[in-house]
């Protein structure tokens, strides 16, 4: 494969992004472009960003400079504090907006319009600025209005209905709630579809000289998601959630001694193979399990005929007998054993934030690799109003005096240092 | 000014199922040249139903047409020196090229990123694997799940006190589909300043694991596994689904603050509710999540979801319906924002199909043909862009290497 050379290219270097608005979406999207070399700037409310509350903590002690979910969100980039519903903390994000090349504008659709930082505004002062706007329904369409956060978004996109999904049987075959996964999904799906979409605006636009707005909803975001199952609505399979109509089996984790193993042997060599590792049982030749759709008919029968194997072994025990039949089967890890495991060290894959004097907090990093532009983590989340004195006064030009002001009427927050 | 964002770039896309062809189909959306190598002795997804009229074909697969819109079909047998000759070839009139195969494959082939560099210079190379192509496990062949569960996605998911359980969607393609449109246009505006091309890896186990900070970093910060738990969240209650009228019909409803709880007690007909300690606050709430379902699913059991939704998001309740991939193919507000296009494709006729989830405020809409018949442009792409002679092309199909 090929190596990656020492060198310290950027593939965004040069681009200027400011990001405005609470979505963790718009924070992804911008964060990426970061990743990528941008120059990314986060303007924040005096309050700080809603992720700063939202955790996990160290020792689950709150603190906004260290919630979990904020220093994902938000490495590789600077931040300040302004007030923008004020006149003059407006007046920092117009002077900032003038000379950046992208605003990433994340927020529910009716905030902001409050904020009023208008594509149309905005190419008037800089004509070749690139506004991403990221909100739960986009800023057109019948529910442009409706709130929207990760659940709503995964129902009213698809995602929830097929979840838990093919060929997951595992609990049985009864009719079970639509599920979702404990986690900001939307956003990070939106956030790069986002980060795409704004470097499409970017290339264009060295062509153009133009800028150019993009409207992305997250509803949107997920239901792009679901390409295979909108294929089978419309050539009319039906669509409900019953996993022995469609499956193939076996194909999923099962217990094990130790936890869970991923058996994905269906087809019907690695079936035979599977048969010999347990030692080719007589239930096994059943017409019922003839072949991979009958399987999946017959999953409530199969499932514990497997079990009884499956949990006198452990994992390892059943990968390594695997090996040798040459049947798929992996492991499956709960969230310690996948930190730990050496396929993502191997790769780089983590992000270390350092805590001083207590060892530091693995994250994920960017999932790409890239010989000419390797990604790189430049530096940790801005703790709340850290860039604020060094963006007004060093790219800005306000002076000291005009700082001291403005953060006593309340409109901006210096760092207590 | 309607130009469209990638005019005048060419992708080789010898993409398969769904990681990288459905990648290159976002790619030829904003106005790339998309040309998807395949060949007739070994199809996946052209043999993968659903069927138009449960009928086989390799034209008739839901699976390919969906992934592979406004793409050219070029058959060539890389298996057949010839073939890999004329890969070649295209590969040189290429700006980006694109590859999913087994970790290893491309070697084989003599169509890896340090062989066809040298016969194009500046070529943007996308490798996608399941492990991607480093590390101790980079051979192995992976699948949709596999991935949900080797990346701890399916530990934070599953219903409370149940076992890990797999997201629903091709989900781990589908992530990394985005992360290899992202990866690509990077490369490609690092390379439309620079004239440097360069090698893209991903993995899509690793793709998978950014979906996940928050269960990584309270494991990382404080050594503690995920709980499964259902659809709650450690902010907001109520945060589920609840029942409504019709057969598995549900609608998700999600209450962030007090004023949120009262608005969704107005709705319901129970202000006394907002007085009840049950609910009280946010922490009471989350105590009393079972409390909560027989007296919201009351209500919702009565009511249509898009009804529901309405009712709720009009009393400033965040609430929407739980829609099945047919519903999601007719919602009012994805057909009025032109997500959903009608492709009119010979072998199937008019039919929906999505696109691109956002819009731009220079495009009015973007282009959308139907997926190509296989080997449909094949003569096209010879003769035309590749330059070789009818009596080529026909010494090249009757040999083997065109099919």
């Amino acid at each position: 494969m090929v190596k990656e050379t020492a060198n310290t290219a950027s593939a965004l270097a040069g681009l200027r992004i400011v990001e405005c608005g609470s979505s963790a979406a718009g924070a992804y999207c911008a964060r990426l472009l970061g990743d990528a070399g941008a120059d990314v700037l986060k303007v924040e409310p005096l309050s700080g960003d809603p992720a700063r509350r939202r955790g996990p903590f160290p020792d689950d002690v709150p603190d906004l400079n260290w919630s979990g979910l904020f220093l994902y969100l938000n490495y590789n980039k600077r931040g300040i504090t302004a007030d923008l519903h004020n006149r003059r903390g407006r007046d920092i994000a117009l002077r900032l907006l003038a000379g950046a090349d992208v605003l990433v504008l994340a927020d529910s659709a009716p905030e902001l319009d409050r904020l009023r930082l208008y594509y149309d505004d905005l190419r008037e002062m800089n004509p070749s600025i690139i506004v991403t706007v990221i909100t739960p329904y986009g800023l057109t369409g019948p529910y442009r209005n409706y709130t929207g956060d990760d659940l709503t978004a995964i129902n009213h996109g698809g995602l929830a209905y097929v979840t838990p999904g093919l060929p997951d049987i595992i609990g049985g075959s009864d009719k079970e709630p639509p599920l979702r996964a404990n986690t900001c999904l939307s956003d990070i799906e939106a956030g790069i579809q986002g980060a795409a979409a704004t470097l499409l605006a970017a290339i264009n636009r060295s062509f153009t000289g133009q800028g150019d707005q993009i409207d992305l909803s997250i509803h949107s975001a997920i239901a792009a998601m679901m390409p295979f199952e909108t294929a089978q609505a419309v050539y009319n399979v039906p669509n409900d959630r019953e996993p022995r109509t469609f499956g193939i089996q076996p194909n999923t984790y099962i217990p094990c001694k130790d936890g869970y193993v991923v058996l994905a042997a269906w087809m019907q060599a690695n079936w035979r193979g599977l048969k010999e590792m347990m030692g080719n049982p007589d239930w096994a030749e059943s017409e019922v399990f003839v072949d991979q759709y009958e399987r999946a008919r017959n999953w409530d029968a199969l499932q514990p005929l497997l079990l009884d194997w499956t949990i006198q072994h452990t994992g390892e025990e059943i990968i390594s007998k695997a090996r040798t039949s040459g049947v798929p089967a992996f492991p499956a890890y709960t969230v310690p054993q996948m930190v730990q495991s050496e396929h993502l060290d191997a790769r780089e894959f983590w992000v270390h934030v350092e805590r001083p004097g207590k060892g530091s907090i693995k994250l994920p990093g960017y999932p790409v690799r890239m010989s000419q532009t390797p990604w790189q983590f430049r530096r940790p989340a801005p703790r709340l109003g850290e860039h604020t004195l060094e963006t007004l006064e060093g790219e800005l030009g306000y002076s000291r005096a005009d700082i001291t002001m403005i953060s006593a009427a309340g409109i901006i927050q210096e760092i207590e240092e | 000014m309607s130009r469209l964002p990638l005019e005048g770039i060419r992708v080789a896309d010898f993409g398969q199922v769904v990681v990288v062809p459905y990648a290159t189909s976002f790619l030829a959306w904003m106005g790339a040249d998309v040309i998807h190598v395949e060949t007739e002795t070994r199809m996946t997804s052209r043999e993968t139903p659903p069927f138009w009229e449960a009928v086989q074909g390799v034209n008739r697969s839901g699976m390919y047409n969906f992934i592979n819109t406004t793409k050219r079909s070029l058959t060539i047998n890389l298996k057949e020196p010839a073939g890999v000759e004329i890969a070649k070839r295209l590969i040189a009139t290429s700006d980006i090229m694109t590859e999913n195969y087994t970790t290893g494959t491309m070697e084989k082939l003599g169509l890896d990123y340090e062989t066809v560099r040298k016969i194009k210079p500046d070529l943007i190379y996308l490798s996608v694997g399941a492990f991607g192509r480093i590390g101790p496990m980079r051979d192995l062949k992976g699948y949709h799940s596999i991935n949900n569960a080797f990346s701890g996605v399916a530990d934070v998911t599953g219903y409370v006190g149940g076992h890990p359980r797999l997201l629903g969607s091709l989900t781990p393609d589908i992530t990394s589909c985005f992360y290899s449109m992202l990866a690509v246009l990077e490369a490609l505006y690092y390379r439309n300043r620079t004239g440097k091309g360069q090698f893209i890896d991903i993995s899509m186990a690793d793709s998978m694991v950014t979906l996940i900070p928050e269960a990584v970093a309270d494991f990382t910060m404080n050594g503690r596994p995920p709980v499964r738990v259902g659809n709650h969240d450690k902010e907001k209650a109520p945060h589920d689904v609840f029942r409504c009228k019709g057969q598995d019909r549900w609608i998700a409803i999600s209450i962030g603050s007090d004023a949120e709880w009262h608005n969704l007690c107005g709705v319901l007909g129970r202000p006394e509710l907002v007085d009840d300690p049950r609910f009280a606050d946010m922490l009471s709430r989350q105590r009393h999540q079972d409390d909560m379902r027989p007296i919201i699913e009351a209500w919702t059991v009565g009511r249509e979801h898009y009804d529901a939704m309405r009712l709720l998001q009009e009393a400033g309740v965040t609430a929407a319906p739980t829609l099945d991939a047919g519903d999601v193919m007719r919602d009012p507000h994805l057909m009025a924002r032109g997500f959903i296009a009608t492709v009119d494709h010979p072998e199937v006729g008019k039919y929906p199909n999505s696109t691109a989830p956002w819009k731009f405020d220079s495009v009015p809409s973007f282009p959308i043909r139907p997926a190509p018949l296989l080997g449909q442009h094949s003569n096209e792409i010879l003769q035309e862009l590749l330059g070789l002679s009818q009596s080529e092309v026909a010494h090249l199909t009757a040999t083997g290497a065109i099919r």
